[in-house]
């Protein structure tokens, strides 16, 4: 025997022995009061993440030409919408006819607005969905606001103190809300937006709003020449006189800007892995040879069938026949949607394809970014409430 | 249909293990997860082009096909050893503790291990294996226990187990003194602490021992896919044994009969699901004080679940680099920097936010050399917070309290390896203990379970299991079971909950 603590013969061991009794006493002698089990950090967690918040439409307002803003009013018990990083989006759904609709925006108010259970967003006038919040929802109609998401947004650790943004019709939006942050305090960090529209008209906002040494704001139209406005394309020398050394660049605009600006920034030789850029709706893709597809979708214990066409995604496929599928980013990234393929194929583009290693061991899909190659059978998780 | 033999809640570790024990006796098996995928701590998220590691750093008891550690076993019995691939581990551990000047790298291996020790001092060797001896006798000693369905003969245990009977009442603290190694000897076996996240006043040398002994003798690996692939392999399991996993699904009561036996749950949703038995893979805090209605739950239950104390809340900060491992100038998988080698100091630091005297940190592109695309690496860097200062921060404030925790991190990082991380962040994500409670719904972000005590820890919770449980009907297992926090440990607890669950129903003749 090696191991002896007490001098005593035999007390090691009977210290050992003695243990059991010793924990069964002090649970005896421990309060039979009743156990707390909402902490602090809790119901941190929870106003941060409250799940999906019920809203109603109070205003819409016409913003530029093409631009509608919405204002959202919190039916939370608390009256709040959670705070959440400038920058972020919320996925907006409702019922819409025989349909589930549900779309991605990037919230246009502030963080503090959102403690005053406001918040708004900035629509474009295109797209089934924005038709129907701008024309067709009556004052008043009730629409379920997700958590606010996604890693659009400012950090300081990540990014360099000085964001150089760069945006193109209603991509915008994010950089709105981050500049009323920043003149708010609830962001604090330098900003420079390049914002590229086609005329004056066109430009949803008013940059007299972000007056704030922080901020400075060009605007270049492609279509026209007004004082005060830049002319043309978003060049190197315009980026180059937008930046200094300490500049990370954020991008949200349509694909054919990204791949312009990226080229552009390569040409300063600018370090790509400081660009972030806000991901775009996975939408439909052109086919050599349209189909139609049967999806046989299983939710908990029910089994519905479903007409799926092989150019639209499956979530697409999903809501038009009425079905509330959990959805949230509707670019392949976030993961709210991962679903179970029990059989059938199916094409996901490489861009597109964030899903886990370890999904593609065991199949499974981001249904927001997967498109049907045949008949299928999948197993997606319920919405919840 | 409406009704299973068994309803596991939550598809954690401990839900996903129990689930394929129960489903493996033929028995029918529903498991209701709150989230939309399966696995509690055990997954990972994607960032940009980076793939993250949510929580494992290394995994204890695997072993190789041929020499198998408990948990490979545990896994070939449920039927997912095959779909899991390991890669293992190298060396140990690079610590770098700040207060002592230590910076050295342990290798595993019973040997290696061994003769590594005679770097730290001329005679570091002998006394491993001294340890190492009673580690052996403890193991032994555990698994006659184990086969004698937790009666051992008293005389066997003092003729053959002589060791483990001595140290089991010490502490870890106590009993190294009582061996007297040299401070340095100490201090390297001392390393793992923050694994269990106890000071060594309080943890059990038994449990310490125990654990330390499998990770040198057996190595360590981790999952090609992350721990997202453990989880992964669960479900496919599942579901070839013919049961269900429900997503999205909470369940808000635990329902009891005018007996007090389990008699099904209630989903958010209203539905009822009937069962005799059900299996919670969540904290007895839950369960207890807000799944089951205040009257089924006996006085004694109440005295336990407080008389239990909430271990460590966790804090990770990721990070996805742009520059490569070796770029960076990382060579090692794991990293333990810490101010002081004394554990009690260390854990008495990690009161207070602002103060990160511990970190244990991960460099995984030298394990896994393909989980980030070439010229980048995955860093992720994990503390703990030992009480609840998290609790009193304000939403505007989270934000910018979380970063600049992380901040501190990275540069304490940074200082200790002389490496420069915070150039090359292409993506970060932190989680808080905020975090961990959202994604797990455990108090206060408990990332450990209930702390081992000095009079509640491994040998005494496993001795009174029985006497633990008090809704008949009702098991529950995973990290705050009997065999404590980990992921080993937690697929244990699940599964033994299972066999439990199994008896009691041959009990019933059902």
């Amino acid at each position: 025997m090696i191991f002896k603590r007490s001098e005593i013969p035999g007390e090691d061991i009977r210290r050992a022995m003695e243990m059991t009794a010793k924990r069964r006493q002090l649970i005896d002698e421990s309060p039979a009061d009743p156990i707390v089990y909402e902490y602090g950090v809790n119901r941190l967690a929870k106003d941060l993440h409250p799940g999906t918040v019920r809203a109603k439409i109070t205003a819409r307002e016409a913003c530029g030409a093409d631009c509608c803003r919405i204002t959202l009013e919190s039916l939370a018990e608390n009256g709040r919408f959670p705070y959440f990083r400038a920058g972020q989006f919320v996925t907006l759904s409702c019922r819409a006819g025989d349909s589930y609709l549900s779309r991605p925006y990037s919230v246009v108010s502030s963080p503090e607005d959102a403690l005053e259970g406001k918040l708004e967003i900035m629509v474009q006038r295109k797209g089934i969905f924005s038709k129907y919040l701008i024309e067709q929802a009556a004052d008043g109609s009730e629409v379920m606001v997700g958590e606010p998401s996604g890693d659009f947004h400012f950090d300081d650790i990540r990014d360099g103190s000085h964001i150089l943004a760069i945006a193109g019709g209603s991509g915008v939006t994010p950089f709105l809300s981050m500049m009323k942050a920043i003149c708010e305090g609830s962001e604090d960090f330098r900003l420079t937006l390049i914002y590229g529209a086609r005329t004056r008209a066109h430009v949803p906002f008013d940059p007299a709003d972000f007056a704030d040494d922080r901020i400075r704001i060009e605007i270049i139209l492609s279509e026209e020449e007004a004082e005060g406005f830049r002319h043309g394309f978003i060049t190197a020398d315009l980026l180059k006189d937008c930046m200094d050394d300490d500049t990370s660049v954020f991008m949200c605009g349509p694909d054919a800007m990204y791949r312009f600006v990226r080229k552009e920034l390569e040409s300063l030789t600018f370090d790509s892995s400081h660009i972030r850029q806000e991901r775009n709706s996975v939408g439909d893709r052109e086919v050599a040879e349209k189909k139609t597809f049967r999806l046989t979708v299983h939710i908990r214990d029910e089994v519905c069938t479903v007409e799926a066409g092989n150019d639209e995604t499956i979530v697409t496929a999903l809501e038009r026949a009425g079905i509330a599928a959990p959805v949230r980013c509707r670019n392949g990234v976030c993961g709210f949607c991962h679903s179970r393929v029990i059989s059938g194929e199916y094409y996901v583009a490489a861009e597109n394809d964030f899903r886990r290693a370890a999904d593609r061991k065991f199949g499974y899909i981001h249904p927001c970014s997967t498109y049907p190659e045949s008949d299928m059978e999948i197993d997606i998780p319920a919405v919840t409430v | 249909m409406d009704r299973y033999d068994v309803i596991v809640i939550g598809a954690g570790n401990g839900g996903l293990a129990a689930a394929c024990r129960i489903l493996n006796s033929g028995k029918s098996c529903l498991v209701c997860e709150r989230h939309n995928i399966p696995g509690g701590f055990a997954t990972s998220f994607v960032r940009g082009r980076f793939e993250f590691e949510a929580s494992l750093h290394e995994f204890n008891g695997i072993g190789t096909p041929e020499e198998p550690g408990s948990t490979r076993l545990l896994f070939e019995e449920l039927g997912v050893a095959d779909k899991i691939e390991w890669v293992q581990l190298r060396d140990a551990y690079h610590l770098i503790s700040e207060e002592e000047g230590y910076d050295f790298v342990m290798p595993f291996g019973y040997e290696e291990f061994a003769k590594a020790n005679n770097q730290l001092h001329p005679e570091g060797e002998k006394y491993i294996r001294e340890f190492f001896g009673i580690c052996q006798q403890i193991k032994d000693a555990m698994a006659y226990i184990g086969e004698t369905k937790g009666k051992p003969d008293p005389k066997v245990m003092m003729e053959k187990y002589p060791d483990y009977l001595a140290c089991g009442s010490y502490s870890v603290n106590e009993a190294f003194e009582a061996l007297g190694y040299p401070k340095v000897i100490v201090d390297n076996l001392n390393t793992y602490w923050c694994y269990l996240g106890a000071d060594g006043d309080n943890l059990s040398f038994l449990h310490y021992a125990n654990m330390i002994y499998s990770y040198f003798s057996k190595g360590a690996a981790i999952p090609k896919h992350r721990s997202h692939e453990l989880s992964l392999a669960f479900e496919e399991r599942i579901h070839e044994l013919g049961g269900d996993i429900w997503f999205n699904t909470e369940v808000v009561k635990i329902l009891t009969d005018s007996e007090g036996h389990v008699c099904g749950v209630r989903l958010r949703d209203g539905r009822k699901i009937e069962s005799r038995h059900v299996i919670a893979n969540c904290s007895p805090h839950v369960a207890y004080g807000k799944l089951l209605d205040s009257a089924a739950v006996p006085e004694r239950a109440l005295k336990l679940t407080n008389f239990r104390k909430l271990a460590g809340r966790g804090f990770t900060v990721f990070l996805g680099l742009s520059k490569s491992a070796e770029e960076l100038g990382l060579r090692d998988h794991n990293y333990f920097i810490y101010d002081t080698s004394d554990s009690v100091k260390q854990y008495a630091s990690m009161k207070t936010i602002g103060n990160t005297a511990a970190q244990a940190t991960v460099c995984l592109n030298n394990a896994l050399p393909d989980c980030s695309p070439e010229g980048t690496a995955i860093v992720y860097m994990t503390t703990l917070f030992t009480e609840d200062e998290w609790s009193k921060i304000s939403e505007k404030d989270y934000f910018k309290v979380k970063n600049k925790v992380a901040k501190s991190m990275i540069e304490r990082f940074e200082k200790a390896t002389g490496t420069n991380l915070q150039d090359h962040i292409e993506e970060i994500a932190i989680a808080t203990p905020e975090t961990y409670a959202r994604y797990t719904g455990h108090p206060q972000g408990t990332v450990y379970g209930y702390e081992s005590q000095y009079y509640d820890g491994l040998m005494s919770r496993i001795q009174m299991v029985e006497e633990d449980r008090f809704v008949p009907g009702l098991r529950i297992g995973g990290g705050y079971g009997e065999r404590l926090l980990g992921y080993p440990s937690s697929y244990k607890s699940g599964a033994n909950e299972a066999g439990r669950t199994l008896r009691d129903m041959e009990k019933e003749g059902r």
